[in-house]
This record gives structure tokens, C-alpha cells and sequence, in this order.
């Protein structure tokens, strides 16, 4: 069964490895890249609920942190399980994102363990 | 008061001792003096006598009938009562010899040698004896009848009369004497208080309060003496030193800042380094698990290696940046070190396994110290880390021990490395520095002992290094606060 896991990072670079290395690991992803929190809320508006949303902390306009309130503020998209993906490893951070998602990793992450971790959240 | 007690105290009895010697002395001298000057009076009243004699015994016949002669000084001595005992002496063949005597047993005894002294040089000898109870003097007159000198009287007087008198006023001068040296010692010390002590006792507080630098006090002695001058030269010298360390302030300020702008910058650069780093920490290891051909694959691995030493080099970087900042916090806890120390054993197990090392921890379970956990945790990976890289391939024995001291926890870390040369123990915690180039270039950032190093400062303690030289092993020592037990037990 496809997952489908958005995404959100300000760095091309990131969401290019990200979405190129853990599909060619695993056909049974989809990843689909959004490079701002607006863009992703847009797209959980169209309805595209995912099984998955892979947070950066520190982007432009709007962070990780305020992207994953507007998440949690919707009744509709409150189940959806959020991992965060930040270069962030200072232990305020680490120990909010710890308790606020299913998981905090860090950066920059090798893909088979970063697949690994998103595997154990969806219980694949 | 112990400086004020002790100076004091020195001084006077320095002056006690120079004016008691200089008051006695000048009693004794004086007492002496008034000793002769009666002594003197007594041997002129006994020359005085003999003038009386002489001029009663009208002539030499007189002088020979014995018998009229013994009455005759009977009966003078009888009239001055002060006479103890009257000789007249005169030459036979062997010298002077007494002839008549208010005493009866000395008459025809020798006279001796003062009596011929003054029989031959028409002079007058004083012999004073003093006892205890009694003071007596023995004047020798010559017997001069009409300018013809025929021998000598022998006359014992007695002075206790007069020494009576002289002992009250010679004990009166003594009591004055003590006296007027309790006056001078107390005067002394109380001018010794004014002029020198409390002086010194403001330059004591004043230096204390300097000392705990309070560089705004000043000394107030305004006396034009040497000590007023002590005082304003100390006042410049305070505002001296307040000039030169409002400008030490000045500069460490600026240098604050300027290590504050380079965390900031590193901090910045470390972070912005990581979003061009995950593509290759990413996907390198993807295209490997993929490739096939062997000798891409050895490539790859090698490109692997080196990402992997960037990424290890940019997270220590922003670590021993922040560990640097004032914002980072540590958690304090009160920690058992043995058990934390058991836990880094057992998850570093496999490693130590892998490399040989029989490590041991020898720490007593009763100790605990005040520490962050995790912090702590991380200090001794690195430690331990740091020694099995250090320890060549055939392995060796690791030891981590603990002494607990009164203010603080030392604990060691001591392995049977390769050891390090007295040059290489003074850079072993400079940020970048590198024991062993060659062997742990692509290993080692050079930064893992700076991190330890703050955090055992950010713990309030000390690290040190110490070997006994290349090839005999190294051990690292640090400190940490020690915990109450107790209150441990309790939470």
C-alpha cells in the first residue's frame, strides 16, 4: 500500500534527497515536496490528507513550529502524524520537538535511516 | 586584632626594656653618687677628729706616755659617740705598729699597709665596709704635730645613723623611678596607638576592602609624616589600579564580544552548513546500497567516509559553539557516579569489545555528584572515545576511578595508550589539535577534549592531563561537584 508523506522544506536540496532517495529505496512512498507551510496547508485544503508530514523547523515567513499548530488548530487534519526534520539540534528544540511529534531528526540525516525511522511511525 | 596585639606589643617591649635599663641606671649612678658624697662627709668629720687630737697632744713626749695617751683617747672617743674604735699607731723597727687603742686586744699589732701608705705621704685613706645591717668606715689619718708627721690614727666610725636616712631616700628614688616607667610605658602606648596603629589598622581594612575590590576606598590620614605621605601614595595607587582595570574591563568586554560574534558566526556557518551536507549524507549512502560495480563502491565508501567526518566536524563545531553560550543551561541533578558511569560502559560495550578494551569502573557507589545528566554522559563517551583511539590495535585496559575530596568529586580516567610528550599535555584541549595526525586525521575533528573541557567548566570544575610519556598511557582527571546524598535519597 502506498504512503503518501508531504514534505516541507525552505532547501531544494532537501527535498530533492529526500523525495529521490527514499523513493528509490522504497516504490511504496510517494513524496511529495512543498518548499513552505503555506504551500502544505494548501494542499492538506485541496484534500490531499497524507500519511505523514515531515516538518523543517527554521523556514521563512513560517516556521515548523507555527506550520504545525495550523495543522493541530484543524479538526480534519488533527490525526495526521508529524515527524520534524531540522538542522536544529539545540535541546530546547529538540526537547519540544520530541514532545510535540512522533519524531525529531536531525541534520543532515542518512536516507536509509531517515526511511527506517519514517517506516517505525507508519508501522510498516 | 592580631596585627594591632602583636606590633604593639613588640614595640613596647622594646622601649620597656631600652627605659627601664636607661631609668635604673640613672637611679643606680645616682644612688652610688649620694653613697660616696656621705662616705665623704664621714671621713672629713674623722679628719676633723684627728686635727682635735693633734692639737690636744702638745708634743712628742706626750705622744709616748702610753698610758696618758690611753686614757686620754678613752675619754675623747667617749665625747663623740659616733667613734667606734680609736688606733693611734707609731713606726717601731718592722713598721707601724698600734700603740694605744680604745679597744684593748689590737694595741702592739701590726698596723698594715694602708696605715704606712698614709703615714709616709701625709694622706688620708677611707676603707667604707657595708653589711647588710651595719655601715662602717675606717679613716687613716696622719698624726701631724706641728708639721712633723710621727704616725697614723685609725679611726672606725660608724654611718648607720646616717644610712638609716639614706635607705628610705634611696627607696624612694627606686619607687619614683618604676613609676615614671609605667608612665612612660603607658604613654608610650597610647602616642604608639595615635601615631602608628590605628594608621596601620585603616591601611589593614583599607587593603581588605580593596582587596575584594572595592577600588573606590580611600585612606584618610591626614598627618604631614611619613605614614600621611604611605597614605597618598596607597590613594594613587588605588586610583591607579582602578584606571588600569576600568581599561582591563574595557578590553575583556570587547574581546567577549568579539568571542561572542565568532560563536555566533560559527554557530551560523555550522547551521547553514548542514542543508548542503544532507543531500550528500542523504543519497550517498542510496547510490551504494544500488551500485553493483566493486570499484565504484570503493569510491563511493570513500566519499561516504570523508561526508561523514564534515557532518561529525559541523555538529561538534555548533556544540562547542553553543556549550560556549550564556543562554545554555545545564541540568543539575544529583547523580549516583557510579551507576552514570556503568550506563556509558554498557552502551560503549560493543565498541570497547571491538578494539580490545578491558574497561573498568572502580567508583565507589556511595559517591554522587551534582551534574547534568546527559552532559555528563557525553563528557565520558568522549573520554572513553578519546582513549581507545589512543590505545594501538593489540588493546589495553581502561580504568575510570573516583576520589571524593571535601569540595569536590576527582575522577580519572586512565588508559594504556600510546601516552603524550610534555608539549603535546599542554595542547591536548586546544580546539583542533590533533595528538596523532597521521593515524586519526580522517577520524578525529580535534574538537572531542575542547567540548570535554566546557563542559567541566559549565560544571564549576577543572580538567587535566597527565602521562608519564610517549608509550606508558595517559590519564585525564576532572572534578565535579559532590552531592548530598541525602537529599538525593529523597527526591
Amino acid at each position: 500500500m502506498v504512503k503518501k508523506i508531504i514534505v516541507v522544506d525552505d532547501d531544494p536540496g532537501v527535498r530533492y534527497t529526500v523525495k529521490a532517495g527514499i523513493e528509490a529505496l522504497d516504490e511504496d512512498y510517494q513524496i511529495i515536496t512543498v518548499e513552505n507551510g503555506m504551500k502544505c496547508l494548501e494542499l492538506l485544503g485541496n484534500n490531499q490528507i497524507p500519511d505523514l508530514i515531515l516538518l523543517d523547523v527554521m523556514m521563512p515567513e513560517m516556521t515548523g513550529w507555527e506550520t504545525y499548530d495550523r495543522i493541530k488548530e484543524n479538526e480534519a487534519w488533527r490525526k495526521i502524524p508529524i515527524a520534524f526534520l531540522t538542522a536544529r539540534t539545540d535541546k530546547i528544540a529538540k526537547d519540544a520537538g520530541d514532545f510535540l511529534a512522533e519524531d525529531y531528526i536531525e541534520k543532515p540525516a542518512k536516507i536509509p535511516e531517515l526511511k527506517k525511522r519514517l517506516d517505525k511511525i507508519l508501522n510498516k | 586584632m592580631k596585627l594591632n596585639f602583636s606590633l604593639s606589643l613588640k614595640i613596647t617591649l622594646m622601649v620597656v626594656l631600652l627605659s627601664a635599663i636607661v631609668i635604673f641606671s640613672l637611679t643606680y649612678i645616682n644612688i652610688e653618687e649620694q653613697a660616696i658624697s656621705l662616705e665623704n662627709v664621714y671621713s672629713d668629720k674623722a679628719v676633723i677628729l684627728s686635727k682635735a687630737l693633734d692639737n690636744s697632744i702638745e708634743n712628742q713626749d706626750e705622744l709616748i706616755d702610753k698610758q696618758k695617751l690611753q686614757d686620754y683617747i678613752l675619754d675623747f672617743s667617749k665625747l663623740n659617740p659616733e667613734i667606734l674604735k680609736l688606733n693611734v699607731n707609731l713606726p717601731d723597727k718592722e713598721g707601724l705598729r698600734v700603740f694605744v687603742s680604745t679597744d684593748i686586744d689590737s694595741i702592739n699589732i701590726s698596723s698594715g699597709q694602708y696605715n704606712n701608705f698614709s703615714y709616709e705621704n701625709d694622706a688620708v685613706v677611707n676603707i667604707p665596709i657595708h653589711t647588710n645591717n651595719s655601715h662602717t668606715i675606717t679613716v687613716i689619718t696622719p698624726i701631724n704635730l706641728s708639721g712633723q708627721i710621727y704616725g697614723t690614727y685609725e679611726i672606725l666610725l660608724s654611718m648607720n645613723e646616717s644610712y638609716a636616712a639614706f635607705d628610705i631616700r634611696a627607696g624612694n628614688l627606686i619607687m619614683i623611678s618604676v613609676i615614671s616607667l609605667f608612665i612612660l610605658i603607658f604613654s608610650f602606648l597610647y602616642l604608639l596607638r595615635k601615631i602608628i596603629v590605628k594608621p596601620i589598622i585603616a591601611f589593614r581594612d583599607a587593603t581588605k576592602i580593596i582587596g575584594k575590590g572595592n577600588l573606590d576606598k580611600k585612606i584618610k590620614i591626614k598627618s604631614q609624616d611619613e605614614l600621611g605621605e604611605l597614605s597618598n601614595a596607597f590613594n594613587k595607587m588605588t586610583n591607579d589600579l582602578k584606571k588600569s582595570r576600568n581599561k582591563v574591563e574595557e578590553y575583556n568586554r570587547i574581546l567577549e564580544n568579539l568571542l561572542d560574534q565568532k560563536d555566533e558566526f560559527i554557530g551560523q556557518l555550522g547551521h547553514d552548513l548542514k542543508n548542503p551536507l544532507q543531500p550528500l549524507v542523504g543519497l550517498l549512502p542510496v547510490i551504494m546500497e544500488k551500485e553493483k560495480d566493486p570499484k565504484i563502491k570503493e569510491h563511493l565508501s570513500i566519499l561516504i567516509h570523508n561526508v561523514e567526518y564534515m557532518r561529525d566536524l559541523i555538529i561538534k563545531t555548533l556544540q562547542l559553539a553553543r556549550l560556549r553560550s550564556s543562554d545554555t543551561k545545564f541540568d543539575m541533578e544529583n547523580l549516583n557516579l557510579m551507576q552514570e558511569v556503568d550506563n556509558v560502559l554498557t552502551s560503549q560495550k560493543l565498541f570497547l569489545n571491538e578494539n580490545n578494551i578491558n574497561a573498568k569502573s572502580m567508583i565507589d557507589g556511595n559517591i554522587y555528584v551534582e551534574a547534568d545528566k546527559l552532559r555528563s554522559a557525553e563528557l565520558f563517551n568522549n573520554l572513553i572515545t578519546n582513549a581507545v583511539k589512543y590505545t594501538p590495535e593489540g588493546g589495553g585496559n581502561l580504568t575510570i576511578d573516583a576520589k571524593k575530596g571535601k569540595d569536590f568529586v576527582t575522577i580519572s580516567i586512565k588508559d594504556t595508550g600510546i601516552g603524550m610528550t610534555e608539549e603535546q599535555l599542554n595542547k591536548v584541549f586546544d580546539e583542533f589539535y590533533k595528538v596523532d595526525t597521521s593515524k586519526c586525521e580522517m577520524d578525529s575533528s580535534g574538537l572531542g577534549l575542547s567540548i570535554c573541557k566546557r563542559i567541566v567548566e559549565k560544571h564549576g570544575g577543572r580538567i587535566w592531563v597527565e602521562s608519564p610519556g610517549k608509550g606508558k598511557g595517559t590519564t585525564f582527571y576532572f572534578t565535579f561537584k559532590p552531592a548530598n546524598e541525602k537529599i538525593n535519597n529523597n527526591i
